[in-house]
């Protein structure tokens, strides 16, 4: 098995399952992290992410296949996606899937999930396809303030990593996110996310 | 090059003499101590600065062997801070700059501390976790900013250790108390854990420890192994998806000797250097402002006069940096 990633949350194996091509994600022991809280987070985390990676297919979202999970090695074995990560992808190309991933992102939050990680780099453009990744983080929940929570952390990855395309890659993604959900609630979602931001330190003027 | 720094954001009255290249000269400081259990009464503290503000301007220009007419330029923390602190430095400031005819530079406070950071440890393109009373963010320069890629979506880490260690009967700053009272113990009880992507909430938690504080030592224990796990998790999801190769940790939670264990585990497994500003230079003082004011002087003349003000409220990635 060759490592291919050492992600924050574990990391990633290549391997082979039935004659496939597959990954292998194990959230290993921390260390630094008191067992007890280790524990804990791995397992809850390892069974969260296949539940919500197998349901999300199911209302067409694209994800890896899921083939084995074990629980008490807190691994994970999926099919592997062939392709590049949207953070990689050349600027004019990065903005065009901001809008699928709009789209992607308001089918999650209209079924119920929110993904809890919301990065350029847990996409993947695979042959024409957006492959969503990474649901460690994930949550069923149809709170709009969770909802918000998730577009915030984006807007903020936007607005640090691809900061020179900032305004594009959010006007295409809130595009997208309002073909699914709607302007009503897009409307909601959206002063939320301003709610969300002024509670940032130093962020309105006392 | 002499510059002269003022530093009065919040419980420190401090100044200190930088030389351009980088050698403190002098650095002296009063702390604003309130009575057990409380925390910083902003009109108490400004009276305190007010009353040490003499004594120590002129210690440390004792300290450096100078008069005030040998500096080259002033520089204060302009904020973000309480407003009446940070009203007495920029006093201070104005006057010496007006009437020995001196330049002046307002600088943020927090971009200090990472400058500072930089100078001591030597770190060339860090990724920077700033944790203080007044700041919990993960930063990393792009594009002429320091830009968020997380932060505390309500109170800091400061914060949080400074209201759970009042509530516990300690007098702010309270991070070393809690820090040795959690050594005593290596129980763990369950608290909430609330990581969003790269950014943290810490209320919910600092709620839930306060329930448990009947058992002091068991709750400082826990509290400590929660928070910092949170933002050590945030800090590897950050770290990983930048790519940086060089971790620095700047603020006064830096000095925790916990957190800074973790946070090297971290570097260890993301194959990144890991720099701690001195334990020494963590907390609040008069180099950061004075370091900052000389970069900033390599890049633009002083401010006028008329502009040099306090905001109390002053993102950091709000900040140009020309430099």
């Amino acid at each position: 098995m060759k490592l291919i990633k050492k992600g924050a949350e574990g990391d990633l194996y290549l391997t082979t399952w039935n004659k496939q091509k597959s990954i292998l994600k194990i959230r290993k022991k921390k260390a630094y992290r008191n067992p007890l809280l280790d524990e804990k987070i791995r397992r809850q985390r390892t069974i969260r992410e296949s539940q919500i990676i197998v349901e999300a297919k199911s209302f067409g979202i694209d994800t890896p296949l899921i083939y084995l999970v074990d629980i008490k090695n807190c691994s994970i074995v999926m099919q592997y996606i062939e392709g590049t990560l949207v953070r990689d992808l050349p600027d004019s190309k990065l903005v065009r899937c901001c809008n699928k991933i709009g789209c992607i992102v308001g089918t999650l939050h209209k079924n119920g999930i929110m993904h809890g990680d919301l990065t350029t780099s847990n996409f993947i453009l695979s042959k024409n396809k957006l492959v969503t990744i990474d649901f460690g983080l994930a949550n069923k929940t149809s709170k709009p303030e969770d909802h918000a929570v998730d577009l915030r952390l984006l807007k903020e990855i936007l607005g640090s990593a691809h900061v020179h395309i900032m305004k594009k890659t959010w006007a295409s993604f809130l595009s997208g996110y309002k073909a699914i959900v709607g302007s009503t609630r897009l409307a909601q979602v959206t002063n939320l996310v301003s709610v969300i931001e002024s509670r940032g330190r130093y962020a309105t003027v006392v | 090059m002499l510059c002269l720094g003022i530093e009065s954001t919040a419980h420190t009255f401090a100044c200190a003499v930088v030389e351009k290249n980088g050698k403190i000269h002098s650095d002296v400081r009063k702390i604003y101590r309130p009575p057990d259990g409380e925390g910083i009464h902003p009109r108490e503290a400004s009276r305190h600065h007010i009353e040490s503000s003499a004594n120590v301007l002129v210690d440390s220009l004792q300290q450096a062997r100078i008069k005030i007419k040998d500096l080259d330029i002033i520089a204060y923390a302009a904020g973000p801070g309480l407003g009446p602190c940070l009203r007495v430095g920029a006093v201070v400031a104005r006057s010496l700059s007006s009437y020995y005819k001196i330049p002046l530079y307002p600088v943020h406070h927090a971009i200090g501390h990472i400058d500072l950071g930089k100078l001591l440890t030597g770190a060339k393109d860090p990724f920077v976790l700033l944790v203080s009373g007044g700041h919990t963010m993960l930063l990393a320069f792009m594009k002429g900013k320091w830009r968020v890629f997380g932060e505390t979506l309500d109170i800091t880490l400061g914060q949080l250790l400074d209201q759970f260690g009042r509530s516990i009967g300690f007098a702010s700053p309270c991070g070393k108390n809690i820090e040795e009272l959690a050594a005593k113990t290596s129980t763990y009880i369950q608290l909430p854990y609330v990581v969003k992507g790269n950014d943290v909430s810490f209320s919910g938690l600092l709620s839930a420890t306060k329930s448990i504080s009947s058992q002091k030592e068991k709750a400082c224990f826990s509290l400590q192994e929660t928070a910092f796990a949170m933002i050590s998790e945030a800090t590897e999801r950050a770290l990983s998806f930048t790519k940086k190769k060089e971790l620095m940790i700047v603020g006064g939670v830096a000095a925790n000797k916990r957190l800074s264990n973790m946070l090297k585990s971290i570097c260890k497994r993301q194959n990144c250097k890991f720099y701690v500003v001195p334990q020494q230079f963590a907390g609040d003082c008069g180099p950061q402002i004075a370091w900052t004011g000389l970069l900033e002087a390599t890049a633009k003349k002083g401010s006028a006069l008329e502009d040099a003000f306090v905001k109390q409220s002053w993102r950091l990635d709000s900040v140009n940096i020309d430099y």
